[in-house]
């Protein structure tokens, strides 16, 4: 499912630094090894420039909605 | 867009402006007043003429939603009667325009119509637009379309309707459920419902009454479900975006108080999350956290916000491919793939 796998990339990229670093410098050669269909490597070129913002520390308590 | 595609917009927005301004003239004045304010509102066919005039370049042109349904039933019949494909148009435009104002209503959203119309009037005013939808497609038999169509037509609108309103149902419904207990899956179901299904009719429409093939009309039905669910993610995330961002003008650990004031409080952004409306970024950041959660982290709801704009892409990529494959049976005209944004 096209879904999960962007979702799974966008995890993956949240918890690994190594693979943050690497869609930093090199993102077309991520994009390759990860095997995605056209479709899906045409969303996470777009998503890349976005999934590198620094992880704040601080805790937003957001309760309005649960 | 370019200056020629802008004329011919506005050539299409006037035609269309003075089809609905037809089809109100016979309601009370005083009842006409609060409905064309209604349509004035932004987005709709009679969003400020004059300011719409002076920015024409701006994105999605006033009355998008008749445009789409206009521009597909000429994309597929081009020498179509003016007449007709206007009258379905603009049906298209009050009866999205009625949905709208109900959905306010019942989300509780304080837009600047509501808050000069109040709750009655504004909930009359979407009663009488579903009627005038309803009129303006049973129009369309005047200008030479046969009662089979015009009755095929009025079913997709009805059909549009309960499809709509029972995504709406569910999405209020959601409110009451814990975070945690919505999927993915579930969350795309409400989007199709609510969203997609409109879109589907915007674009189906347009094809069923320029007499498409089955082929077409079922690409043209899927294009719009397409859209309308990327739309529908698209606003989602770009409004928890806009939350974060207000949060982080309150205090350093961006906890949402003001000084002065006691307790978490919702910041001005949309009503639907104050509310609880359970939308995917937000399911999905609860799901990352694994555990029923009291509050959920920043770095969690960035991640979802992401991940959703992710999605609502995907959801553009497929639109796309939809559209090469109705561009292969009927060329789709300049304005028309101008409007819907796709490459």
């Amino acid at each position: 499912m096209e879904e999960q796998q962007i979702l799974d990339f966008v995890r993956r990229v949240s918890v690994d630094e190594s693979l943050r670093r690497e869609v930093v410098e090199t993102p077309e050669h991520v994009i390759a090894r990860e095997g995605f269909s056209p479709r899906v490597a045409s969303v996470i070129a777009r998503l890349i420039p976005h999934l590198n913002v620094e992880q704040p520390t601080e805790r937003a308590v957001l309760t309005w909605w649960t | 867009m370019s200056p020629e595609l802008e004329v011919i917009l506005a050539a299409h927005q006037t035609l269309l402006r003075e089809r609905l301004h037809s089809c109100l003239s016979t309601l009370h004045p005083l009842l006409r007043a609060d409905v064309v304010f209604a349509l004035q509102q932004p987005g709709k066919l009679l969003y400020s003429v004059e300011q719409a005039q002076a920015t024409s370049s701006s994105y999605p042109p006033a009355g998008s939603w008749a445009l789409l349904t206009f521009l597909s039933a000429l994309c597929v019949q081009p020498t179509l009667s003016l007449e007709a494909v206007s009258s379905v148009a603009v049906a298209l435009e009050c009866f999205i325009c009625a949905l709208d104002l109900l959905d306010d209503v019942e989300d509780e959203e304080q837009t600047a119509l509501l808050q000069v119309l109040g709750v009655p009037r504004t909930v009359n005013v979407a009663t009488v637009l579903l009627a005038c939808s309803q009129q303006l497609l049973l129009a369309v038999e005047h200008a030479g379309i046969e009662p089979a169509r015009v009755l095929t037509l009025q079913g997709l609108f009805q059909t549009a309707l309960l499809q709509a309103t029972g995504g709406q149902h569910r999405d209020l419904l959601a409110e009451q459920r814990s975070v945690t207990e919505l999927t993915l899956e579930e969350c795309i179901e409400i989007a199709t419902e609510k969203a997609g299904s409109l879109m589907a009719l915007a674009c189906l429409a347009g094809a069923v009454l320029a007499q498409a093939d089955e082929q077409s009309q079922s690409l043209f039905a899927e294009l719009g479900t397409l859209l309308g669910i990327a739309h529908q993610l698209d606003n989602d995330s770009h409004d928890l975006y806009a939350i974060l961002q207000e949060s982080a003008m309150y205090g350093p650990s961006g906890i949402l108080k003001r000084e002065g004031q006691e307790g978490s409080f919702a910041p001005s952004g949309k009503t639907d999350l104050r509310r609880g409306k359970k939308t995917l970024p937000v399911v999905l950041a609860a799901r990352e956290l694994k555990e029923p959660v009291p509050a959920l982290e920043r770095s969690a709801l960035q991640q979802g916000i992401v991940a959703t704009w992710g999605i609502s892409l995907l959801y553009r990529e497929r639109a796309g491919e939809c559209l090469r494959k109705i561009d292969a049976l009927h060329p789709i005209p300049p304005l028309l793939r101008s409007l819907l944004r796709l490459s």
